[in-house]
């Protein structure tokens, strides 16, 4: 089982250094998760993971700067652990993954929140800041999430389509 | 007899003539714009979209139309990809993608959203009116230039319709939009979707094209509360 954890184009320092944190750790390994990828962006270098992880956690830590194709790491995941940018909750959510939202409160207005916290109201990810990230993984907070109803754009068309017919 | 006409009259005169095209102005805006007048616009998009909740056929037109898109990073073009898929390209059979100058990525992602369909399709890459965290004290500037390239290129490809979700250059294009409807030459219609990320309250260019758009779509009730104008359609992303 692998988990994915994206902060996006930006960097998010406290998301990255929480899941490099020997409790996040041992969270994953208690919830059988073998296999962590990273994606840090400008964060790279707090990825810092404790110096035996796969010994004493039996787990595997992996960072990447960027990713090409942000979709086929989510799809390769088990449970996904993002920003609460609207990108990557999209990408997880539409992938039906279990989601854990992580806000970044460096951001202006710390819209990010609001939106986590609307789609936790509706059973659709978890939220999570990052001092209880392990936490929230080791109580399972990201099983029995509903999952979100399908995108239709069509309205869109329909709404373009009523206004070039005027 | 000498004919004397005191200067100051003619002043007056000018004056006069002056506020009159102004006060023209204003009023012919007060019925062009949709946020305000606009000929019923909210009233009759909101009988159309009743008609849409009750599953009744929606007018259509004819086609081939050129649709410009306004693109930016953040976010929103990944968006704007999401919902370009409602929309049939057999109808808008040209579209014209609005790119910001420091946007690589935007490009890159129209070729990914037009592989594989109908029509075709070319980019507009216009210098940013104003970039994430640029200081307002430089913005006039940027945004001066921004308008000469959008207004050059509206007047070179004259779409007929608008489509944007966020970034601040759609602001510039909106605005430019608009010119040949206050002129009484063409009316390009605006549609506004308002970013899924935005659960409360409207952007900076939401808040600003609110008064703009033809049609003014957001993603979550709160925002559909506050504002009469704005449809509220869910799931669209």
């Amino acid at each position: 089982m692998s988990v994915y954890v994206t902060v996006g184009s930006t960097g998010f320092d406290a998301l990255v250094q929480a899941v490099c944190a020997p409790e996040f750790m041992r969270a994953l390994g208690g919830r059988g998760f073998w296999r962590l990828v990273v994606q840090c962006g400008a964060s790279l270098a707090r990825f810092e993971p404790p110096p035996a992880v796969r010994e004493e956690f039996g787990v595997t830590a992996t960072a990447l700067a960027y990713v090409d194709r942000p979709q086929w790491h989510i799809e390769q995941a088990d449970l996904v652990i993002c920003h609460a940018g609207a990108g990557s909750i999209l990408d997880a959510l539409r992938a039906g993954k279990p989601t854990i939202a992580v806000p970044n409160r460096a951001l202006a207005d710390d819209h990010q929140r609001e939106l986590a916290r609307e789609l936790a109201r509706g059973g659709y990810l978890a939220v999570a800041e990052p001092e209880d990230l392990a936490q929230a993984v080791s109580a399972g907070a990201y099983a029995g999430l509903q999952p979100y109803p399908r995108a239709d754009p069509r309205p869109i068309g329909d709404i373009l389509d009523e206004e070039t017919a005027l | 007899m000498e004919m004397h006409v005191p200067l100051p009259s003619l002043a007056a005169c000018g004056g006069a003539a002056a506020a009159a095209v102004v006060a023209l102005l204003l009023l012919r805006l007060y019925f062009v714009l949709p946020g305000l007048g606009g000929g019923g616009a909210g009233v009759a998009a909101a009988r159309r979209q009743q008609r849409r909740r009750r599953g009744k056929a929606v007018a259509r037109g004819t086609g081939d139309t050129l649709l410009c898109v306004v693109l930016g990073s953040g976010g929103h073009t990944a968006e704007m990809a999401r919902l370009l898929r409602g929309v049939d390209f057999e109808r808008h059979r040209r579209r014209l993608y609005v790119v910001g100058s420091d946007d690589a990525l935007s490009v890159g992602q129209v070729g990914e959203l037009e592989r594989g369909r109908p029509g075709d399709y070319r980019i507009a890459v216009v210098p940013r009116s104003r970039a994430v965290g640029q200081p307002w004290r430089s913005t006039p500037a940027s945004a001066a230039r921004c308008l000469a390239r959008v207004v050059a290129l509206m007047y070179r490809h004259r779409p007929d319709a608008v489509l944007c979700n966020g970034p601040a250059n759609c602001v510039v294009v909106c605005l430019v939009a608009l010119l040949p409807r206050i002129l009484a030459i063409k009316r390009i219609p605006i549609v506004y979707v308002e970013s899924f990320a935005r659960v409360a309250t409207l952007s900076l260019s939401g808040r600003i094209v609110y008064l703009l758009a033809d049609r003014f779509v957001v993603q979550w009730p709160a925002l559909a509360a506050q504002y009469p104008r704005a449809e509220y359609i869910p799931h669209l992303v």
